[in-house]
């Protein structure tokens, strides 16, 4: 017969080792996330921002006629 | 004419008049059995995509045994216990079941299959909205898969056979079924027959349990819907694969389980319609009935006659309920540390078994409170549950795969 003490012992160890991988993965996705969120986010201002800057065309610019 | 012997005809009653009789009595309880579950799962009170399939087999097995040889008997469904390879092929032409036994149970592919589907149809990004809270729940409602553990061990149980039945707290029946494949091949029927009957039954019976540990007003606590972030399906897909490839490293004895998982998910986020359509149904509900046919199938009288299925039947309803217990306490955790802002219902979620829990804890909290929407958050705890029970059968497979 298998030993109590030792199953005991070993639901712990497996537990603790388990909370902490699962805990280590959810923060590595939230991390990632933020990081994810930080990037689009530069994207898109620096995309604004080329957009502000750039020489819009003018309506008031008549067209050329051909 | 020849003389003409009825038993010899109707071979199926002449077996059961030359067994043992305590063969005979099993034979009928369990085609009794088989029937009662097709009944409930059509009533509904029993989860009918797998108790019609399971229900009809197991009917089926026990009624059919017949004179294989003057004097064995067995039937021409499956020989589970064939693997001496001349043998295995002769059972291969003959057992209907046996190319499906021996080419998706056996080796766990089926486990792997329906794994597949799952991750179809689960959004990973809910669990995107509190991932650490989610983790946190999921863990606590492993309580039972480790708590069961040394106290199936104490009941006289090995230390594998205790691994794999306490796995029935993951509440994960793939998850179930490829752990005891791998530690306990003895008893991997009774013990995916016992996960699939509690797992079926977790609809009608976590409910009470939330009702008893949850009062009314903090059932009814309502969560703030602007904190769900609206996550792309890019980001769903990079953090399915960076998590399924960290898992697979970390357990290589349950990448497959991992990859399955998250092959759905990604699948189902790359909006290829054609393969979604076909993990999400076509394999998805396929695999799943021919698990329950093939849990019924192998379900037969000498199964039931293993004393340790009693045992089995009390140590998994133990896991269930201790999981429940520890998903509802870490619920209660996480409102606590939130400022009393979190609805503790959302903690059954944490069991897992997608998206049976998720689905009770939104219905009792809209029971509680009308204008309650929690299911985003509970599909996020279910999500993880998947993940933290995949963590624990990878440890469970890894550290007691040697162990005699």
């Amino acid at each position: 017969m298998e030993s109590f003490g030792g199953s005991v012992k070993l639901m712990l160890f497996i537990y603790a080792l388990a909370a902490v991988i699962s805990l280590i993965i959810a923060w590595m996705i939230k991390y990632l996330f933020v990081v994810i969120r930080m990037q689009s986010n530069r994207a898109e201002r620096s995309k604004k921002a080329k957009a502000a800057t750039s020489p819009m065309p003018s309506a008031a610019t008549p067209r050329r006629k051909a | 004419m020849p003389e003409i012997d009825f038993l010899n005809i109707f071979q199926g009653i002449a077996t059961m008049v030359a067994s043992d009789p305590h063969i005979a009595v099993a034979r009928v309880v369990l085609i009794a059995l088989g029937i009662a579950f097709v009944y409930w799962g059509v009533k509904g009170t029993l989860e009918p995509l797998i108790m019609i399939p399971m229900g009809i087999g197991m009917a089926c097995v026990n009624a059919g045994v017949l004179f294989l040889s003057a004097k064995t008997m067995g039937t021409i469904f499956i020989d589970p216990i064939a693997s001496e390879p001349a043998k295995l092929l002769d059972v291969l032409q003959i057992d209907f079941l046996q190319p499906i036994y021996t080419f998706t149970f056996s080796n766990g592919l089926i486990a792997c299959l329906v794994f597949m589907g799952i991750g179809a149809i689960s959004d990973i990004g809910y669990m995107l909205i509190a991932p650490v809270r989610c983790m946190f729940i999921a863990i606590m409602a492993e309580l039972g898969t480790v708590l069961t553990f040394p106290i199936a061990v104490a009941m006289g149980l090995t230390y594998k056979e205790a691994a794999a039945i306490a796995m029935v707290g993951g509440a994960d029946g793939p998850m179930v079924l490829y752990t005891s494949l791998m530690l306990a091949r003895d008893l991997f029927v009774p013990i995916t027959i016992v996960a699939y009957l509690y797992l079926s039954l977790c609809y009608a019976g976590y409910p009470y349990l939330v009702r008893l540990l949850v009062p009314k007003h903090l059932r009814g606590i309502k969560m703030d819907q602007k904190s769900v972030p609206n996550i792309t399906a890019a980001e769903k897909i990079t953090f399915a694969i960076i998590t399924a490839t960290v898992l697979c490293l970390l357990f290589p004895v349950a990448a497959p389980l991992f990859m399955s998982f998250f092959l759905g998910v990604i699948v189902r986020e790359s909006g290829v319609k054609q393969y979604v359509e076909f993990l999400s149904g076509t394999v998805l509900y396929g695999s799943t009935f021919f698990l329950g046919l093939m849990l019924g199938v192998l379900f037969e009288a000498n199964t039931i006659l293993n004393p340790k299925v009693l045992l089995l039947l009390f140590l998994g309803m133990t896991a269930l309920l201790l999981s429940g217990i520890g998903g509802i306490i870490g619920g209660y955790i996480v409102y606590w540390i939130s400022g009393r802002t979190f609805n503790p219902v959302i903690g059954i979620a944490g069991v897992s078994c997608v998206p049976t829990t998720a689905k009770v804890a939104q219905k009792e909290a809209h029971d509680a409170n009308k204008f309650v929407m929690i299911l985003p958050w509970a599909m996020g705890a279910c999500v993880s549950g998947v993940i933290t029970s995949a963590i624990i059968a990878g440890l469970y497979v890894t550290v007691l795969q040697h162990a005699p």
